[in-house]
């Protein structure tokens, strides 16, 4: 009896704490749904009615609309696919093996993080301008890659090191070779690290705005946080566009947060507590 | 520096110069060899694209060779991307830039002198004061007119009738005609006669200086704030009058979401651009059924029968000075500051042009706000302008007179000083 | 218990590998830094000249003439001087403290307990709550930021409009950014609720490595729910819940689009936290020389605050790996 009604009291809660959490995303999802005047209203309007598409369709037919689309994947999938991978063999490093120099890497990684990045612009702007990649993907890839890694490497070595060694000690007296018994083992649990990791550099990478905005000038090269600034203009805000913008640029990241939660966490963390 | 090493440098410098050199002497004979890609920045909104295609084929009929590539940039953080743009080393040749930015960006030595150019440009000599003086630092021209943009009245002419108003000639009019209007709809809550944002600063100023007031005057290279002279503190008198009786909007507020307000319907009366005429009856966010409701006439002056003096807003086509392409650049905005496509800018994206010449092109309700234009003024053209615009000096100046947290005199002197002060600073 | 069983086999397995050949040994003092090295050239390559180069502009005076000839003029240490005798930059300093202690409490707190809610919630609650969290964390930051604005309107407000409906109040036309206090208010509730997915996340995250068989001992134990939390719970949770504490601490303290998009891209002085200032003084009043310079102080301020959190994480780390 105690039992369910606890149950009951946390599900309420989570449902609260959904409900007011969600409550932007809702409002944001229905004025991209509204038409025109319903949108800045005096008397809000709950649910948009009728709802009209109108707004996702004028959105995606912005100029260069897919081109952005196509930039921003290619720019955020190289960073998260490498950025996770370097992190990953950095986090080992610090979190297993004893080095000379692990101190001041550590510092490092902590340290670059308490620099604020808008008081880089300029320096960086300078650096690859002087190296010819201002207005080039590879300059805005290197520069997120080098933002996103110190954060990576840090929370992946919490995940590392909060797995016991001995289950690896456990592994390797089985016969199995370091490596393997590393792959075997610690990879798995360290799984919802990894995802929570990826998912936070995609997120940064995905995001950024005024690195972005500053390095690449070309329409052709631009990625999807312009586009979105272009609903803005001095002649006033397209609200219907910019929230119909801010819900297509969002779904991506939903979509790959379930894959790799899905992929990654469900199974093998079952099998690994398992073994 | 081994001799091979220089061998290889000599003869990539002779080559360089070899190449330089005819690459000048084909400049001046034949357009048609002219090589290489001329980087054009436009804002995002400026020109229709019909006119900028426009532009670009004519100056491809004459420089087939020569590669246009027009970039289009957001407004958000602008001047960041300006900023880094000209500090590196291949800013784009030409770019649009708001007039108040111009003293800034001339001043630190980042466009080009085309002050000797300046009769090669079509209607140079007709181009709007206001917009050439923005473009005049130290007496040395820094970039060309490109269009303008001037406040009026925006009104609904059905409440004006209903309400028995007529369209004010004079500042004491227009109160009259606004507490006929608050009598007829005041008692909805949500009604503003003119609907004045507190921090609206643009729409203030035409009050100012109708009464002979200013923001600060310049002897030799010395600023004086002068909004807490006894003619300026007039002007907000009257304004802080006319707010109090006739307005509900936020008195700390700005004039950012004026527009979507207007179109709900609850007010009759807002300072405006031309251009906000489209956000109000935009299908997004607007209402397009208040088209033919709505009228506009000039913000009239204490003096019955005149008209008030307006800010000019508008842009500016710059050349960086560290454009490989000073000659194409001037080319292609001979173009577009013409008066073949000055007039498409006015017909189809319906701005004011940047010659008096054209601007009798203009009809409907632009036309009202083109003759607005006529009398209009400029803010001080300092370099430190922007300096004073970021310190938001005159918006909480407004603030605290609408709010009454400060008497007028106090909040003028306070603002005032500060003008003083910022204006004078060494760079 | 665990600690000791585990360095038995640290010790059985640092035996066995001492009758490894010398290649062997080579090959594992030289593994960290293979592993370290691609992470270092990357950070180092592309952060290490802009961090140096800050450090050089935050000693010049450069304008927009200087940044345009690449040409500044050293003045030493004047910047520094000139920003800590600015009365407002005491003001300044002031309230990013308070206001990153405050966000970091509150975003703490409600992660953490969101992140226990998730475990004993019913599975479709969990899949829920996941996906909402995942939504809100994915909406990109500056229009979330304009949303957040625009639900606290003074005209169009949802939020006036509700409270007023619910007889909080009479809230038609209210201002929220009039007042700095209810203003810092507003932007708290944005900024914790655009941190607490991240940190709500990893924390779950983090709960599946709590071992299972502990809890269930220490509740064969009769230990109480809270007994199991910080008894169990806390001390495996602890280096994630440091690492979450001194993240949230410099992204806190560093927070900017919150601020700066909120308050229309200009922001009174009341509304001046550091990185606010720092970016006013470069990009607006054009002296990037100022600018650089409150950079580098908000470094050493953020280097101070968290001063004990990485000497005690270099520690821990020292102490505990390999």
């Amino acid at each position: 009896m105690r039992r369910t009604a606890l149950r009951v009291f946390y599900d309420g809660a989570g449902l609260l704490i959904f409900a007011v959490m969600i409550f932007p995303i809702y409002w944001m999802v229905t004025t991209a749904l509204k038409p025109g005047k319903e949108i800045l209203s005096l008397d809000p309007y709950w649910f948009p009615a009728p709802v009209t598409f109108q707004n996702f369709i004028s959105a995606m037919q912005v100029p260069f609309f897919w081109n952005d689309v196509v930039n921003s994947l290619v720019v955020v999938l190289t960073v998260v696919g490498i950025s996770i991978v370097v992190s990953f063999l950095a986090a080992v490093a610090v979190a297993r093996f004893g080095f000379r120099g692990r101190t001041a890497f550590i510092v490092m990684v902590i340290g670059v993080q308490m620099v604020p990045l808008n008081a880089l612009v300029i320096p960086i702007y300078l650096l690859l301008d002087s190296v010819n990649q201002v207005d080039s993907l590879l300059g805005v890839i290197a520069y997120y890659m080098a933002v996103v890694l110190p954060f990576m490497v840090w929370t992946l070595r919490g995940f590392v090191h909060n797995i016991p060694t001995d289950l690896e000690e456990a592994a390797m007296t089985d016969g199995a070779s370091r490596v393997g018994a590393f792959m075997r083992i610690v990879f798995p649990l360290v799984a919802p690290g990894l995802v929570a990791t990826a998912i936070f550099g995609f997120i940064q990478a995905w995001n950024e705005y005024i690195i972005a905005y500053v390095l690449l000038s070309s329409s052709s090269k631009q990625t999807l946080t312009i586009w979105l600034a272009s609903f803005t203009t001095q002649h006033g805000t397209d609200w219907g566009g910019l929230m119909a913008g801010a819900t297509l640029t969002s779904l991506p990241v939903v979509v790959f947060f379930l894959l790799v939660q899905g992929r990654v966490t469900g199974g093998l963390t079952a099998g690994a507590v398992k073994g | 520096m081994n001799p091979r090493k220089l061998f290889v440098v000599a003869f990539v410098a002779a080559i360089a110069v070899i190449s330089a050199a005819c690459g000048s002497s084909s400049t001046a004979t034949n357009p048609a060899n002219q090589t290489g890609t001329l980087t054009i920045w436009l804002m995002n909104g400026s020109a229709p694209k019909s006119v900028v295609d426009g532009v670009n084929a004519d100056f491809n009929a004459k420089y087939p060779n020569v590669k246009v590539d027009v970039q289009i940039q957001q407004w958000s953080d602008v001047t960041t991307k300006l900023d880094t743009a000209f500090g590196g080393s291949a800013p784009p040749d030409v770019m649009e830039l708001g007039n108040t930015l111009v003293a800034k960006y001339a001043s630190a030595g980042a466009l080009a002198d085309i002050s000797g150019q300046k009769s090669g440009f079509e209607n140079s000599g007709s181009w709007l004061q206001s917009l050439t003086d923005s473009c005049t630092f130290q007496g040395k021209l820094y970039c060309v007119p490109y269009y303008a943009g001037s406040r009026a009245v925006i009104y609904r002419k059905d409440m004006f009738d209903a309400a028995g108003a007529t369209v004010p000639t004079s500042m004491d009019d227009l109160l009259t005609a606004g507490q006929k209007l608050m009598a007829k709809y005041g008692s909805d809550s949500r009604f503003s006669a003119l609907y004045f944002p507190g921090k609206y600063w643009y729409a203030a100023a035409p009050f100012v200086w109708d009464f002979g007031g200013d923001i600060a005057t310049q002897s030799g290279t010395k600023w004086t704030g002068a909004i807490n002279n006894s003619n300026s503190q007039q002007g907000l008198t009257v304004l802080k009058n006319l707010v109090s009786q006739l307005s509900r909007a936020d008195k700390t507020g700005d004039e950012l979401k004026q527009d979507q307000a207007f179109a709900q319907g609850h007010i009759a009366m807002i300072i405006a651009n031309g251009w906000e005429v489209g956000v109000i009856t935009s299908s997004t966010g607007g209402d397009p059924s208040l088209l033919p409701k709505l009228g506009a006439f000039p913000i009239p002056s204490h003096t019955a029968g005149q008209t008030a003096p307006v800010f000019l807003g508008g842009s500016d086509l710059g050349i960086a000075a560290k454009s490989q392409h000073q000659d194409l650049a001037r080319e292609w905005i001979k173009l577009l500051g013409g008066t073949k496509f000055q007039s498409q800018m006015v017909t189809v994206g319906g701005v004011i042009p940047n010659t008096t010449s054209l601007v009798s092109l203009s009809s409907g309700l632009p036309a009202i706000f083109a003759a607005a234009a006529k009398n209009s003024r400029f803010t001080p053209n300092s370099p430190n302008w922007a300096n004073v615009e970021s310190a938001n000096v005159l918006q909480d100046m407004l603030v605290a007179i609408f709010t009454g947290s400060s008497s007028i005199p106090d909040a003028t002197k306070t603002a005032s000083d500060k003008i003083t002060q910022i204006l004078n600073a060494g760079s | 218990m665990r600690v000791a069983g585990s360095l038995d086999a640290a010790a059985r397995a640092r035996t066995r590998l001492g009758a490894s050949s010398l290649r062997s040994i080579v090959a594992r003092k030289g593994l960290p830094y293979a592993l370290i090295a691609p992470a270092t050239v990357v950070i180092l390559g592309v952060l290490g000249w802009p961090l140096l180069d800050l450090l050089y502009l935050s000693t010049q005076h450069y304008g927009l003439r200087e940044l345009f000839q690449h040409q500044g003029s050293f003045v030493g240490l004047q910047n520094f001087a000139t920003i800590l005798s600015d009365p407002q930059f005491r003001y300044v300093v002031e309230i990013s403290l308070v206001f990153t202690a405050v966000n970091v409490a509150l975003s703490m707190t409600l992660a953490t307990i969101i992140a226990l809610l998730m475990e004993r919630v019913s599975s479709f609650v969990r899949v829920l709550l996941g996906a909402g969290l995942v939504f809100v964390w994915a909406t990109p930051v500056i229009p979330a930021i304009d949303l957040w604005q625009w639900m606290f309107d003074y005209e169009f407000g949802v939020i006036n409009w509700l409270l007023t409906r619910i007889g909080a109040g009479n809230y038609i036309h209210h201002n929220w950014f009039e007042n700095p206090l209810q203003g810092f208010t507003v932007i708290t509730v944005v900024v914790v609720w655009g941190a607490i997915p991240f940190l709500a996340l990893t924390l779950h995250a983090g709960l599946t490595q709590v071992p299972k068989e502990l809890v269930e001992a220490a509740q064969i134990d009769g230990a109480r729910a809270w007994q199991v939390f910080t008894n169990v719970t806390v001390p495996t949770l602890k280096p994630l819940l440091l690492v979450l504490l001194s993240l949230s601490t410099i992204w806190d303290f560093q927070v900017f689009n919150q601020v700066w998009v909120m308050l229309n891209q200009r922001p009174n002085e009341n509304y001046f936290v550091i990185s606010v200032f720092s970016f006013q003084e470069s990009f607006r009043v054009s002296q990037f020389g100022l600018g650089s310079a409150v950079a580098v102080v908000m470094v050493v301020l953020l280097m101070i605050i968290s001063f004990f959190y990485v000497r005690q994480t270099v520690r821990n780390i020292n102490e505990a790996g390999a």
